[in-house]
């Protein structure tokens, strides 16, 4: 069979799934777009990781619905959960209804609010020919969630997703998280990212983040994706005028994964801040690239970065300051810094930063080392036992980014999930 | 009663840089026991802080000859943890800084190890022992929430060794050159506080150049130490003269045949 058959077929399977799925004509024509695209595109460029043996593209469109009961997650006051393509509950208190403020599933979505969603899916933030997993994330497409908060609503109680893979099931996740936030608005978004169920499966995860002008977003992450889980994890926002947005990602998935968190300051005035936290253990793969982009005058990006490595794995941090030329009085700080806790261990801290402006200012450290032993002769002259006292020093060492994590929930249960995986990656 | 008994001890370190050992200590004998305070004195470079950092444990000193004892079984296998559970305890002359672990977090952990897994300290009688400590050493509370010795002065940091030893209460404290840096207020804080751990129960090996800090820490016991020895052993007046004298004074008295360090 040549390739242009494959591909003939492959589009025929795609737009029945999406006609099956009733879904509207531009969205169909976008995943077709999408996969007629993919072969041409390349895959998004990790410095010093090699994925190319990965099998990140598995092609199939289905719907299949996933026991609700997989879904075992305490109820929240703003709250969605679905588990594999199932909404389990949507919990959006009236006054944000009434305020207009939308939490609901991604294609509940597209039927309801179709010009909300066809104006910011992948448009803005990023597009589907940005790479091949772009585009094969938009050709099969099959959960997500889409938050839209209007003008001038401020969102006190964060916004809680909740997001099951279903790998008791045998089907890749390719979910779409679509945050709207309109001029003056205030908002806070924490994600769960889970596995249930033991299949080897992939998951393609994407968020974008449209902050509007003035408007102040902060996404904190939990990602606990399971070790038979290879994950795709893309987020990127983009900031219009005078807007933020916070990135807090605890990437704690424990199969080979790939981040791509990137924000652009498009608007004057605009600010990012990506916090990042990774523990890799087994002989986990994992490369991260978090990438801000100054584009508008006076914009300010900052990347922390800092992860542990455990056993045999591998971990890199890229940390990527690109300033466009025209972005005048803007600032792009950056720091990677890793913390090799055995021999077997890879790492590598990799800031790297492009600037095509002058009057700017810039700066990066980056370090990979490990656990400082006077550090621990100190702890244990105290009479703290030695993994006592490691433990101590690498919560320490990631104390700079796990304090700065603004929900107090998210913080608390990374700190747990982080105690987990010294626990047992010794 | 405790005791602390080291043997013929001899010490090399290993040069990082051309690999070579170096010998320190050759040959030291002392015995203490609780109720005592013992004075450490000599030059620089005669091998004070080697002495107080083997005992201890730390792994870049090898013991190559002799022993040290504690209650009569011998220590230099043991890792420092597990010396310090058995109550050794050292006040460091360079404490290490941990960002992100609050002194408090720290210093609950270091009361819990020597207490059995069923017997951890409840919060209430932490902090009330905490707050009584902290009185004694004239040190604010605030102190105990920041990140272990991050950014702390040389004063405070001194006084957060003192804090540490008065938590712990070990049987016996190898004091390294804890009066350095400090103003003369801070020493007699600091004084105050090991003061505070004298009794039946408590030793101290108090290494110090100064007379001036055994004025407030009255010692039992005086050893002048010279080329990896202890040369000289008697009461506080031992102290007193060496300060009229000198160390090259007592060197000549003794004829000794070392080269101090600081001699021009």
């Amino acid at each position: 069979m040549d390739t242009m058959q494959t591909q003939t077929q492959a589009a025929t399977a795609v737009q029945a799934a999406a006609q099956q799925h009733n879904e509207p004509s531009w969205l169909i024509n976008k995943r077709l777009a999408a996969l007629d695209q993919m072969a041409d595109l390349p895959m998004p460029l990790v410095q010093r990781f090699n994925y190319r043996d990965w099998e990140l593209m598995p092609g199939n469109l289905q719907w299949a619905d996933s026991k609700r009961d997989l879904a075992q997650v305490a109820d929240g006051p703003v709250q969605i959960v679905q588990v594999g393509q199932t909404t389990v509950r949507v919990n959006l208190p009236e006054k944000l209804q009434e305020q207009g403020v939308v939490l609901t599933d991604f294609f509940t979505a597209v039927k309801d609010y179709p010009d909300l969603v066809q104006e910011a899916f992948m448009t803005k933030a990023m597009k589907s020919n940005e790479n091949r997993l772009a585009s094969y994330h938009t050709a099969y497409l099959n959960a997500g969630v889409f938050l839209y908060v209007p003008n001038n609503v401020v969102i006190s109680e964060p916004i809680d997703i909740q997001l099951i893979q279903d790998n008791t099931l045998d089907q890749p996740l390719n979910s779409h998280v679509l945050v709207v936030a309109g001029r003056n608005t205030e908002v806070s978004v924490s994600q769960h990212l889970t596995t249930v169920g033991e299949n080897a499966n992939l998951a393609n995860c994407l968020m974008e983040v449209i902050a509007d002008e003035n408007s102040h977003v902060t996404v904190a992450t939990l990602d606990e994706l399971g070790r038979k889980t290879m994950a795709y994890v893309e987020r990127r926002a983009y900031a219009a005028d005078n807007a933020s947005v916070n990135w807090a990602v605890g990437f704690m998935n424990e199969g080979n994964t790939i981040g791509n968190f990137d924000t652009e300051l498009n608007g004057v005035g605009s600010r990012a801040d990506a916090k990042v936290i990774a523990i890799t253990d087994h002989d986990q793969r994992m490369g991260v690239n978090t990438k801000i982009t100054n584009r508008g005058k006076h914009t300010n990006g900052n990347i922390l970065q800092r992860g542990v490595i455990l056993e045999d794995s591998e971990l890199v941090y890229n940390g990527i300051g690109d300033i466009i030329h025209g972005a005048a009085g803007s600032e792009a700080e950056q720091e990677n810094r890793l913390l090799m806790m055995s021999s077997n261990a890879h790492g590598n801290a990799n800031p790297i930063l492009l600037i095509d402006e002058n009057d700017v200012m810039a700066g990066h450290a980056a370090s990979v080392g490990q656990v400082d032993e006077q550090q621990l002769y100190y702890l244990m002259s105290r009479g703290i036992r030695r993994e006592t006292a490691e433990r101590l020093v690498i919560r320490g060492f990631l104390g700079a980014v796990l304090s700065a994590i603004p929900a107090k929930a998210v913080r608390s249960q990374l700190v747990d999930i982080i105690e987990r995986k010294l626990e047992n990656g010794r | 009663m405790a005791t602390l008994e080291i043997k013929d001890l001899h010490v090399e370190v290993t040069d990082e840089e051309n690999q070579t050992a170096k010998e320190i200590l050759k040959g030291v004998n002392l015995t203490m026991k609780t109720g005592e305070i013992h004075a450490i004195m000599g030059p620089n470079g005669t091998g004070k802080s080697t002495l107080s950092q083997t005992i201890m444990g730390q792994p870049s000193y090898h013991v190559t000859q002799g022993d040290i004892l504690l209650n009569g079984e011998s220590i230099v296998d043991m890792p420092v943890d597990e010396r310090a559970r058995k109550g050794l305890f050292l006040g460091m002359q360079y404490p290490a800084e941990i960002q992100g672990v609050t002194n408090a977090e720290f210093l609950r952990a270091a009361v819990n190890a020597r207490r059995a897994k069923d017997d951890q300290i409840s919060v209430m009688d932490f902090l009330k022992m905490l707050d009584k400590n902290l009185a004694i050493l004239d040190m604010s509370e605030a102190m105990t929430e920041r990140y272990l010795n991050e950014g702390f002065s040389g004063g405070e940091k001194k006084r957060n060794e003192i804090l540490q030893l008065l938590m712990i209460q070990p049987s016996f404290a190898l004091l390294d050159e804890i009066d350095s840096g400090l103003d003369i207020d801070a020493l007699k804080v600091v004084s105050k506080g090991v003061n505070a751990m004298r009794g039946d129960n408590f030793g101290s090996m108090i290494i110090t150049h100064y007379q001036r800090l055994l004025n407030y820490i009255v010692p039992d016991v005086v050893h002048i130490m010279m080329g990896g020895r202890i040369v000289k052993t008697g009461d506080a007046s031992l102290a007193k003269r060496l300060e009229k004298e000198g160390y090259a004074g007592l060197r000549d008295d003794l004829d000794i045949d070392v080269a101090l360090v600081d001699e021009n």
